[in-house]
């Protein structure tokens, strides 16, 4: 269970990024977090893997509170949460190998790493984990030599390297056409349901968070301004929209679960 | 475009008038102040340099009037064109300024004609020709007197080779213009060169009292046992035992060898004064000369010179290479805006750090080569010294580019998975800076060895030392192996680094 309480970051120019938020997640939710750019979704995936430190408020994983968390223990807490990106951030030059390799790194000792080795297990488990995307044939390759959607399903796969509890996923599919977004969509879907990993996910498209949310947040200049269940955001009135999204929103196929509806 | 019919413009005559007085003060008052001062400020430049250059032409002379005098004696072509330009120039900028004026009545904002300046921009050029003195005539003149040691220097491979000679001669002896015994033909030694000279008694050509010569008597010289297929001169030796070559029309007297190394020879006997005290028989003496290589053909002393230096030049580059990736790793840290933009204390050491690289880099390599010979001294180090210096800054902004190109998001990757600092340094920050690093390397490292090519000039050590020595010394094929060593070189290492870098973008 996640439990992000009280959630305040201001950056150093003075940005309030995150006001005072707080919200529950159990375990096996796929929990989407909609709002406009800038509303703050990154920063509060970020703070929650701590890839950014929060200003106040308290994050409580299975009751540990990552916020205080030392190197040592936030290593423990990072390795069993993926996280997938907008823009993959592959490690570009790689091969596509050692990028899923690189989702072990949490779990192998630095000196390993330093000769460059991974152990046969963490290759076999790397094929697995390609084998589950259907990437494994491209596992030689550069990672830039991908197009977006194999780029992504890279990501995933390095996730899935972690054995996650968890996968915070950054509008996965933002750089996405809409059918290589219900592709990769699915497969985090796919792990969510198979393996009960709690999926943490920032969507723009309307019919996809009614597609695949089984719970939703909105954000709205760094507060949370909306918060419901699958019926609820099947059901969405203008008015919740426009809290969301601002007065200028436009609401296009209302609870259209086909086609690429753009919020 | 709004109109003003309010606003006041300079009548058109007045604006005239006041460029008629000095050129662009007609524009600047009547509001096109920045046209204005450029046709002022590029009319006093032209106005200085054409004094500037009627003085030079005519430093002997005092007054302005002999000095323009002068002037357009010795070079009335550029003289006529300036003053023809200076006149244009200023002629239009009244024009300019009526035409403007007029046009601003109506609309304030009118911009008026440029072609004031496209005259101020062939005045320019037309005395920028004779400041750089160019002479398409001597150019093209004086083009034949390059083609000797041109084609020395394209073509040095003779000189590339030394082989030792040794000199072999053969005697015969001749009577001549005298009675006496006539000579034997002389004895064959086994293992010598050999001649014979037939008939062995003759009459010398020799000068009538009208100052013609009077052809000798025709003799067939026969030689043998000498090297095949080399030349043979032939010399003779008078009763005193002077020996001289003579001339046949112009060219020495000899002839190649068959491939036996016999040959036949055939001559009038040359003109000779004869000493007036000699009676008796005068026996001259023919000899048949030959220069012959020994032992094995071996590398000349300009090819082994110049294979050291360009070695030493190789290793130059390399070594300052080497020292500039050392000092400049650590000094792109510095340099890098994404590193450095925290605390102000660092921002300030930014933008010190950079701006010494700037300067370093604005100073060419060769100047820095005059420096560093005061420094430590002639020779490779004070070059090595000199690229290094340059290396440095040079590398030291590629890097810091390369560091400010890094990809946060590949890095935010890494440390997502609960990577180590040290991990995330060796999957996500390595593999982004190598192939930057490695690509601006070799290019650096080409451009050095290109550099102390010519280092050498100033001094620095390196190959371009021989070179010009060389040159000094017209010694145009040495010269030109020392050319050719460093086209190949540079060709070479241009390719190599080519594929380099590609194999690492
Ligand atoms: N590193 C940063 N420094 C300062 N301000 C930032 C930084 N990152 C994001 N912000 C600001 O914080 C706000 C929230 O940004 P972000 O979390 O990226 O929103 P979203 O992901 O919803 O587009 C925005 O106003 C953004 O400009
Ligand atoms: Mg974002």
């Amino acid at each position: 269970m996640l439990e992000v309480k009280n959630l305040t970051k201001i950056y150093s120019d003075g940005t309030v990024a995150l006001k005072n938020v707080s919200f529950t997640v159990q375990d096996g939710e796929f929990l989407v977090v909609i709002g406009l750019s800038g509303s703050g979704k990154s920063t509060l995936l970020r703070c929650i893997n701590r890839l950014i430190d929060p200003t106040e408020g308290d994050i409580l994983w299975n009751g540990v509170n990552t916020t205080t968390a030392g190197t040592k223990e936030l290593r423990v807490i990072r390795r069993k949460i993926g996280m997938v990106f907008q823009h993959f951030n592959l490690v570009k030059r790689s091969s596509v190998m050692t990028n899923v390799l690189c989702g072990r790194l949490g779990y192998v000792s630095p000196a390993a790493t330093l000769i460059g080795r991974f152990s046969r297990q963490d290759t076999e488990r790397a094929y697995r984990a390609m084998d589950m995307v259907g990437i494994r044939d491209q596992a030689k390759k550069r990672a830039d030599e991908l197009s977006g959607g194999q780029q992504q399903r890279v990501g995933i796969a390095r996730a899935l390297m972690q054995e996650p509890e968890m996968i915070l996923a950054d509008e996965p599919v933002a750089s996405l056409d809409p059918v290589l977004a219900h592709t990769i969509l699915g497969y985090i879907e796919k792990i969510n349901q198979q393996t009960g990993v709690t999926v943490l996910c920032s969507l723009h498209y309307l019919d996809l968070v009614q597609r695949y949310a089984t719970r939703v947040i909105g954000l709205k200049a760094g507060e949370i301004v909306y918060e419901g269940t699958k019926n609820d955001i099947l059901n969405m009135t203008d008015t919740q929209f426009k809290e969301i999204y601002g007065e200028e929103a436009q609401r296009v196929g209302t609870g259209s679960i086909t086609g690429g509806t753009q919020l | 475009m709004n109109t003003h019919p309010s606003v006041r413009v300079l009548p058109p005559p007045a604006a005239g008038l006041l460029s008629l007085i000095f050129p662009g003060l007609g524009q600047l008052c009547t509001g096109a102040v920045r046209k204005g001062l450029l046709i002022s400020t590029s009319f006093l430049t032209l106005t200085a340099l054409g004094l500037w250059r009627v003085s030079v032409l005519a430093h002997r002379e005092t007054g302005w009037i002999d000095k323009l005098q002068k002037a357009l004696s010795r070079q009335p072509g550029f003289m006529m064109l300036v003053i023809l330009l200076f006149a244009a120039v200023w002629l239009t900028s009244i024009w300019d300024a009526y035409f403007l004026a007029q046009k601003r009545k109506k609309d304030r904002s009118a911009k008026g004609r440029n072609i004031i300046f496209a005259l101020i921009l062939t005045h320019f050029f037309v005395i920028g020709w004779q400041i750089a003195e160019i002479d398409l005539v001597k150019m093209v003149q004086k083009f034949p007197d390059t083609i000797p040691p041109l084609l020395k220097i394209l073509m040095p491979w003779e000189a590339a080779i030394h082989r030792d000679r040794i000199e072999v001669d053969a005697k015969a002896r001749i009577l001549v213009d005298s009675e006496g015994e006539i000579p034997p033909v002389p004895e064959m030694i086994e293992g010598q060169p050999y001649i014979q000279v037939e008939p062995r008694t003759g009459k010398l050509s020799r000068m009538d009292s009208q100052g013609n010569i009077v052809e000798g008597t025709a003799v067939t010289i026969e030689g043998s046992g000498y090297a095949p297929l080399t030349e043979v001169q032939i010399f003779w030796n008078d009763a005193v035992g002077n020996a001289f070559r003579p001339r046949i029309d112009g060219t020495y007297a000899g002839t190649m060898t068959d491939a036996k190394g016999s040959f036949s020879y055939r001559m009038t006997m040359p003109y000779r004064l004869v000493p007036p005290s000699a009676d008796g028989p005068q026996y001259h003496t023919v000899e048949g000369r030959q220069l012959q290589g020994m032992g094995s053909p071996k590398p000349s002393e300009p090819l082994v010179l110049t294979v050291q230096l360009i070695i030493e030049t190789i290793f130059m580059g390399m070594m300052a290479t080497l020292f500039g990736i050392i000092f400049s790793i650590p000094i792109s840290f510095l340099a890098a805006r994404n590193l450095m933009f925290g605390s102000l204390w660092s921002k300030i050491l930014y933008y010190i750090t950079r701006t010494i690289l700037n300067i370093i880099r604005a100073i060419e390599p060769l100047i820095w080569a005059l420096i560093a010979v005061v420094w430590v001294g002639l020779g490779p180090f004070a070059g090595i010294l000199a690229l290094t210096i340059h290396t440095i800054a040079a590398l030291g902004k590629l890097y810091s580019e390369a560091i400010e190109n890094i990809d946060p998001g590949q890095i935010e990757a890494v440390q997502a998975t609960g990577a180590t600092k040290l991990q995330t340094i060796i999957h996500a920050v390595i593999p982004q800076m190598i192939p930057p690093f490695v690509s601006f390397t070799i290019y650096r490292w080409d451009i050095n060895v290109r550099m102390s090519t010519v280092i050498g000039m100033v001094g620095g050590g390196g190959i371009g030392f021989l070179l010009v020595q060389y040159i000094r010394l017209l010694d145009y094929r040495s010269a030109g192996i020392a050319v050719w060593f460093i086209a190949i070189t540079v060709s070479i290492l241009d390719y190599v680094s080519a594929e380099i870098r590609n194999k690492f973008i």
